[in-house]
């Protein structure tokens, strides 16, 4: 795996003053994929897309490009363009100057750079706005000229700071297609730093999620919605229910969990090696929580709780309840099941999963 | 949409509508009519001649000095945001927040003192025995004629509109926005490189009114070419008093007056609309 690598962090500290914005970073970028650098704001992500494009200078540690140390290279030198969330096009060229701008900067001649330009305002399908003043494109065009400006060069890899932000959310999506196809018919590097969820899951090939200038967890999307490694990562993800206490028993295929809310029961080969009296932490995502109004079947790892309120997203909705001890629980259901249950705000309901459908989270 | 004019816009506007009738364009329709005039026995008479007209722009003396002024004008223009633009860049990118506010203060400090006096006080640095050329003869140089000369006058222009051509080029470089450096590095462009392909179009609106400014303040001024360059071949500023001094004759430096507002105001048009053009459709 390491000879694939196309970027190394190695050990790398970014300190602001007394601020530490990352710290001791270990990452490998791979050659060809799209990496979504993920948190929320102040982690550290764009620092770290910042550093790498050469814009800041890491503190300690050492950033390799294809084996070279970068860390004094000055972003002029270095073959890593970015995408800003502003997109940050020149107001005072048109479109196709933009494109053109870094192949001027290489010294490339007028009939190539002309060719060249082409070539690309016909991929991203701009051309008819070639010759406009990019002030009075639309997001979606801007984006695309954003784009093109960068990928001009043929990069072996592409940095893009929140570059859908701006836009609405049906643009968006299509955005979203228009770069994973580019990133796979390109075959180059991306590396998307992003705090929405959908957008990292939904585009990249690994997902690194950050806090607090650490990586909490790397991993692909599915790995990461399933097996969350530690509590903040749960709790980004916002759709799992957390549940800490003490390992109370350990038999073959079940470890008792002993939580302020009740003893549940986890499947063990969900979970690492437990031993009586160790601290767990477990999780059980939202749309593998049964409701009922009866109490649930034999086998199941139940509670009651009462329903604090409902949240509707999309076709599913999210309901809100508290357990005993001020527990929060959130169940995701369709609308259908819901008509089903009696879910007036305040009514008691029975909460139920099975041993297998909770997760305990290896890093707490 | 059209744009209703409210009672209160009117109301609080109306101070500075009087104030531009009363003080601008009345005297300026003044103007127009006294360059009609005629002057008998050293008196002006009302009248509708246009011999003030003919007579000035007739002229050679009237040209060379247009011309002077207008030449002298444009240099300083020049040369004074070219001096002015490292000052104003290191400012604006260079120093932190504090700095900033401090150099900004100091720069507003010339303006407490006349601009008079800080031309006088110049005639005593720059003149045969002045200070430079004693220090200089120290050193076993000079003297060097610098009063009464382009240079000296250049100086004066610049006493007069290298500050405040500072303070606005500085205010148009704060606002650059600085991910646009960034991104012209990235798309590796190389410092110096991005001062001119980024920063300067990027901030190409308040250069160019900075540099009307000094082109405007210049293009009138009377104190510098007189006590500074000696007043010989005269600006059109000198000519106007030299002009009102022989035989009263006001109505002939109406002429020139107007043709000194007609030349700013056609400058000050082209001058904005290039600021403001745009790249493309």
């Amino acid at each position: 795996m390491i000879d694939q690598a196309l970027v190394v962090f190695d050990g790398v500290v970014k300190r602001f003053g007394g601020f530490v914005a990352v710290e001791k970073l270990n990452l490998d970028i791979r050659q060809g994929e799209f990496l979504a650098i993920m948190g929320s704001s102040g982690c550290g992500k764009t620092t770290t897309l910042r550093m790498l494009a050469g814009l800041e200078a890491p503190t300690e540690g050492e950033i390799r490009l294809r084996g070279k140390r970068i860390n004094d290279l000055p972003t002029w030198q270095r073959d890593t363009p970015m995408v800003w969330q502003s997109l940050a096009l020149f107001p005072f060229l048109t479109v196709r100057e933009n494109i053109e701008f870094s192949l001027r900067m290489r010294g490339v001649e007028r009939s190539e750079r002309r060719k060249r330009v082409d070539k690309w305002l016909e991929r991203m399908q701009i051309g008819e706005f070639a010759e406009r003043n990019v002030a009075h494109l639309s997001g979606g065009q801007r984006q695309r000229v954003a784009l093109a400006r960068s990928l001009v060069t043929e990069p072996q890899i592409l940095l893009l700071d929140e570059p859908l932000s701006a836009l609405d959310a049906h643009l968006k999506i299509r955005m979203q297609t228009v770069l994973s196809n580019l990133q796979r018919e390109l075959g180059i590097t991306f590396v998307y730093v992003t705090h929405s969820q959908s957008e990292a899951f939904s585009m990249a090939d690994r997902v690194v999620i950050m806090s607090r200038g650490r990586i909490e967890q790397i991993g692909n999307p599915q790995d990461i919605y399933r097996a969350p490694r530690t509590r903040f990562v749960a709790e980004f993800l916002g759709s799992s229910n957390i549940f800490a206490g003490k390992v109370s028993n350990v038999s073959e295929a079940i470890v008792r969990i002993s939580t302020p809310a009740g003893e549940f029961e986890v499947a063990s080969n969900a979970t690492r090696h437990l031993s009586k009296g160790d601290k767990a932490t477990f999780v059980v995502s939202g749309d593998r929580v049964l409701l009922s109004n009866q109490p649930p079947a034999d086998g199941l790892n139940r509670l009651q709780a009462s329903v604090v309120g409902e949240e509707f997203v999309g076709a599913t909705a999210v309901i809100h309840l508290e357990g005993a001890e001020h527990i929060e629980i959130k169940a995701q259901k369709s609308h259908d099941e819901l008509e089903r249950l009696n879910l007036e705000p305040g009514a008691k309901v029975w909460v139920s999963w099975r041993p297998d459908a909770s997760h305990v989270l290896p890093g707490e | 949409m059209r744009k209703s004019i409210t009672f209160y816009g009117l109301t609080l506007s109306l101070p500075m509508l009087v104030w531009q009738v009363l003080f601008f364009l009345a005297p300026l329709i003044f103007l127009v009519a006294l360059s009609f005039w005629t002057v008998q026995n050293f008196r002006m008479v009302p009248d509708l001649n246009p011999d003030n007209w003919t007579r000035m722009l007739g002229r050679g003396v009237f040209w060379q000095a247009y011309f002077r002024t207008f030449l002298l004008s444009t240099s300083a223009a020049i040369v004074i945001s070219v001096l002015a633009f490292p000052c104003a860049y290191a400012v604006a990118f260079k120093l932190s927040e504090t700095a900033r506010r401090w150099a900004i203060f100091l720069m507003v400090i010339p303006f407490f003192t006349s601009y008079l006096v800080r031309v006088y006080s110049w005639q005593i640095f720059l003149s045969d025995n002045g200070i430079i050329n004693a220090l200089l003869a120290k050193v076993g140089l000079g003297p060097f004629g610098m009063l009464n000369s382009v240079f000296g006058v250049m100086v004066g222009y610049a006493t007069l509109s290298l500050p405040l051509v500072v303070l606005l080029q500085l205010f148009s470089l704060i606002f650059v926005d600085r991910t646009l450096i960034e991104a012209a590095h990235n798309l590796r462009c190389g410092r110096l490189r991005t001062v001119f392909e980024v920063v300067i179009p990027a901030a190409k609106v308040g250069l160019v009114i900075a540099a009307l400014f000094c082109f405007i303040l210049t293009f009138g001024d009377f104190v510098s070419p007189l006590y500074l360059g000696g007043g010989d071949p005269p600006t059109l500023s000198i000519l106007i008093t030299d002009t009102t001094k022989s035989g009263q004759q006001w109505p002939r430096a109406a002429v020139i007056a107007l043709t000194m507002i007609a030349t700013l105001l056609a400058v000050a048009f082209a001058t904005v609309s290039f600021a403001y053009r745009e790249r493309g459709r």
